[in-house]
């Protein structure tokens, strides 16, 4: 049984379904991220694990204890804001022994681990500054001790990176991921940053409006995306628009070229339009690149960007664009040449909507 | 959660009574000038009576002295100071504040004690003085709120950009002023305006004193003499507040939804 | 606008630069209007508290005010600002309470507000007609409790014209007030921090008691002083209420002027400086509450 179960969740507000469905298995141990736009819902879901909001339907259990009649405060799980949320009238040594002092420890235990607790986020010098005189990411990482400080079962993080600077975002988000497994907490990371989620999930549960659209490891995501939805929101992407020519031998044309596809289409009737996926860094122009696979077509932009060229090439009605690593022998192609992108067919995807 | 909603509710519920009883018992009473039936008889008798026209009448035209020479002061001092001399705000805001904290009584006590008639500035000699330093106490009085409404409302637009661009094309601070300052802060001078029509009405303190037949005194002296007219008065008076202040809240919603002509 | 500097490095003559001249010139009406009207009145005032009538320096008047009937007057207007502003922070805190974090409909917040706008005015004489009209003697409530419950109300020793009589009356505007500015301070109270508290284990009461009090009591307390100095500044109401038998310090003050009761015109500068000691302290430690309380809810 897996530590934490959420089995056919569903939420409601009034009419508006939010939540459709959503089961989620979640180890011991485990950091996953909920990834999707604003509104989809995960935020949601991870306020139902909190215990401020109810469930319409489905259940939803902590190692094998069913939390639906138990309160916020009695389920013993921490939870990092977007906003923070420190405490403006106590200093941070304060915010951080709160938990403690709510449960009563003696003031011993309580110093002891706020020692503890400050010296893992590398703060131990601000002990008695106030919120309003820290950073927001120095108060963020104050928020993060508040919440370990009374060693929680599982933790929750609410796009907690997304009030912070770019640079301060990246190396904060690996220090929240080193914390974790050094502390080996189970931990639920909800964001709406692709990149984020991909870098430091052991797994990611995509949403897409109130459904859970794929769950897996974040290659497994970006490599295999089982939705045109997943496909889109993880990383950049070509469609292409192919025409079935025979079903059974995944024969297909794009444009007036045939290509045989690793994907199987045999579900799909011959003169069918399929939906193909092409991540931007599956082919090259490169006459040694390796591939089964070539397609013709004429180049409509080169871009230079140093250690990468990006190239947009026109092939049968479709537009495809490659990024290729800078080589100096290889000079960018000019406007209108007409090149072949060799990549390999298991690298086509076949997007069912 | 269920506990606090309870809680909510029953406070506004104490909350109404509390507000709502006063008025509805005041409306109750002004009905029972006959004997046994209810009627508007001291309604009837407040109307006629020839010195409540007179008293309301003369605080209307305090109220509207008071707006007019007391916005003809706030306006252009406000932008002054905005546009020339910011150094000076703190000081000007310290000073508007003063009336709140110093007590009318106070205030008008200071008057008699300097202006009187052997002062060097003798205004409580005549009657048109003294209607001066009346007028002059209700500027007073209201400044807090005159100039909070101005201020904020010459914040929101914007008077630096907006005079640089009228100089550009060749007005005169007359013109500025009047045609371009003015019809911007109508809204924050409205505002400012209805607060001092409920304050002026129905003052006591400074008309009593300065021996003016303001409509402060008149009801004063009511409600020492007879047994219902009080009653009505006071729900005229409640209605008048209610208009100003309802007039104030409409023209502050059509002022959000408006935006500032340029 | 052109400046007629007249300075050159030679000389350290120093110039009148017309347009600093003008600038001030412009605040010359505000400037004149405040000394004649606000300003040197107070003075006045001041200054006449602390002299003798033939124009010496005295401390007599100060000491005068201590004379058992004139600090019983201020006692009186004391006990009435500490009840109604206690009453009215403690109602007006429950009513903000409830239509800013009680869960209620927007329609209840706006109304309750907006009636507050036109209640926080309605003082002065009308109030009084009011509650003479409510609690009198032939009031409806009174003759309510008479007709419907056997209960006289005058003859438990309940007087609207007295100090509770008066208390409640003004506590009809005291508690608009407090509503009104507190309900800002109450929407600076960040829904995450109830939530985070709560996450971490914290009930209810223990929220209120180590994160939502201490972050609120500047703004509770400094309001509750600016609602004192509000109740003791006041005279109309008291006065159509009480005629002149409640002996408030405003009151006392206004019989004073009228006909110098106190056969001492100095010491009725006196009375005055003491009401301006009081009402002023009060707002000063309202304004520092304030900023404290703007500090923390950055």
């Amino acid at each position: 049984m897996a530590f934490l179960e959420l089995t056919h969740i569903k939420k409601s507000f009034g009419n508006v379904q939010v939540v459709h469905d959503f089961n989620m298995h979640i180890e011991k141990g485990e950091f996953v991220s909920f990834l999707g736009p604003s509104g989809c819902g995960k935020t949601t879901v991870l306020r139902m694990i909190a215990g401020f909001e109810t469930p319409t339907a489905g259940t939803l259990t902590i190692a094998g204890k069913d939390q639906s009649t138990l309160k916020p405060n009695q389920r013993n799980i921490g939870m990092v804001f977007q906003a923070y949320a420190l405490f403006p009238n106590m200093t941070v040594h304060d915010n951080v022994a709160f938990g403690l002092k709510v449960a009563g420890e003696s003031k011993s235990e309580i110093d002891a681990r706020v020692k503890e607790m400050l010296g893992l986020i590398k703060l131990d010098h601000l002990a008695d500054r106030y919120p309003f005189q820290m950073s927001g990411g120095q108060q963020q990482r104050v928020a993060l001790a508040r919440a370990l400080a009374v060693k929680p079962q599982v933790l929750l993080l609410d796009e907690p990176l997304s009030a912070l600077d770019a640079k301060i975002r990246v190396s904060l988000r690996e220090e929240i991921r080193a914390i974790q497994q050094k502390l080996g907490i189970t931990t639920v990371f909800v964001t709406h940053d692709q990149e984020e989620a991909l870098s430091i999930s052991d797994r990611i549960v995509v949403m897409n409006a109130g459904r859970a659209d794929q769950i897996g490891t974040p290659f497994e995501i970006y490599n295999t995306p089982a939705t045109r939805f997943v496909a889109s929101f993880v990383g950049t992407l070509n469609m292409i628009e192919a025409k079935v020519i025979d079903p059974s031998a995944n024969r297909i044309m794009i444009g007036d070229q045939g290509v045989t596809l690793k994907q199987s289409v045999t579900t799909y009737k011959a003169g069918e339009t399929v939906s193909l996926a092409l991540r931007p860094e599956a082919g090259s122009l490169a006459e040694s690149a390796s591939g089964d696979t070539a397609l013709t077509g004429q180049v409509a932009s080169a871009h230079f960007l140093g250690s990468v060229i990006r190239t947009r090439m026109n092939v049968g009605g479709n537009v495809i664009s490659f990024d290729m690593f800078n080589s100096p022998g290889m000079m960018p192609p000019a406007v209108g040449e007409t090149v072949t992108l060799r990549f390999a067919a298991s690298d086509l995807l076949v997007i069912r909507d | 959660m269920k506990a606090e909603r309870y809680l909510a509710w029953l406070s506004i519920l104490i909350g109404c009574l509390y507000f709502f009883v006063p008025l509805i018992a005041t409306y109750e009473f002004s009905l029972r000038a006959r004997r046994g039936v209810y009627s508007f008889d001291a309604y009837r008798s407040v109307f006629s009576d020839m010195a409540f026209r007179q008293t309301f009448g003369y605080s209307m035209l305090m109220a509207l002295l008071t707006i007019v020479f007391g916005m003809l002061l706030v306006v252009p001092t406000a932008y002054w100071v905005r546009l020339r001399l910011p150094q000076m705000r703190p000081v000007v805001e310290f000073v508007t504040l003063m009336p709140l904290v110093i007590p009318a009584i106070v205030i008008v006590f200071g008057y008699l004690r300097l202006y009187n008639s052997s002062s060097i500035l003798p205004l409580t000699g005549s009657n048109t003085t003294t209607n001066i330093l009346l007028v002059c106490s209700y500027i007073t009085l209201s400044l807090p709120y005159m100039y909070r409404a101005v201020d904020t409302a010459m914040r929101t637009i914007d008077v630096r950009t907006l005079t640089e661009a009228a100089e550009s094309l060749g007005a005169g601070w007359m013109t500025i002023m009047f045609r371009c300052i003015f019809p911007n802060v109508m809204s924050g001078v409205l505002s400012g305006a209805f607060i001092t029509l409920a304050i002026v009405i129905g003052e006591f303190t400074m008309a009593s004193l300065l021996g003016r037949p303001a409509f402060g005194p008149y009801l004063q002296l009511v409600g020492a003499n007879k047994a219902y007219e009080p009653s009505a008065l006071a729900m005229i008076a409640f209605a008048v507040t209610w208009l100003s202040m309802g007039l104030l809240q409409l023209v502050s919603r059509f002022n959000r939804s408006a935006p500032a002509k340029a | 606008m052109s400046s007629v500097s007249a300075s050159t490095t030679g000389t350290r003559v120093p110039s009148i630069d017309r347009k600093v001249v003008v600038d001030w010139l412009g605040v010359a009406p505000f400037t004149i209007f405040a000394l004649l009207f606000l300003i040197i009145p107070t003075i006045y005032l001041i200054v006449g508290a602390f002299l003798t009538p033939d124009g010496s320096f005295t401390l007599k008047n100060i000491v005068d005010l201590f004379t058992p009937s004139i600090l019983a007057a201020y006692w009186i207007s004391i006990k009435v600002s500490v009840a109604s502003s206690l009453g009215g922070a403690l109602l007006g805190f429950l009513l903000a309470w409830a239509i800013v974090l009680g869960g209620l409909p927007s329609w209840v917040r706006n109304g309750l507000l907006t009636f507050s706008g036109v209640a926080s005015n309605f003082a002065g004489v009308p109030l009084a007609f009011a509650f003479l009209a409510t609690l009198g003697r032939t009031g409806l409530i009174t003759v309510f409790l008479r007709d419907w419950f056997d209960f006289n109300l005058y003859s438990t020793g309940f007087n609207l014209l007295s100090f509770f009589g008066l208390t409640i009356t003004y506590m009809y505007f005291q508690i608009p007030l407090m509503v009104l500015i507190l309900t800002p301070a109450l929407d600076g109270m960040k829904k995450e921090w109830k939530e985070a508290a709560s996450i971490l284990g914290a009930t209810n009461g223990q929220y209120w008691r180590m994160v939502a009090f201490p972050i609120l009591w500047p703004s509770l307390l400094g309001t509750t002083l600016l609602l004192f100095a509000n109740a003791f500044g006041a005279i109309a109401t008291a006065y159509a209420l009480t005629g002149s038998s409640l002996n408030i310090v405003p009151i006392l003050l206004y019989a004073q002027i009228r006909g110098d009761v106190l056969h001492n015109a100095n010491l009725g500068y006196a009375l005055a400086l003491g009401m301006i000691v009081i009402t002023g302290v009060s707002n000063i430690l309202y304004i520092m509450l304030r900023m404290r309380a703007e500090r923390w809810q950055k």
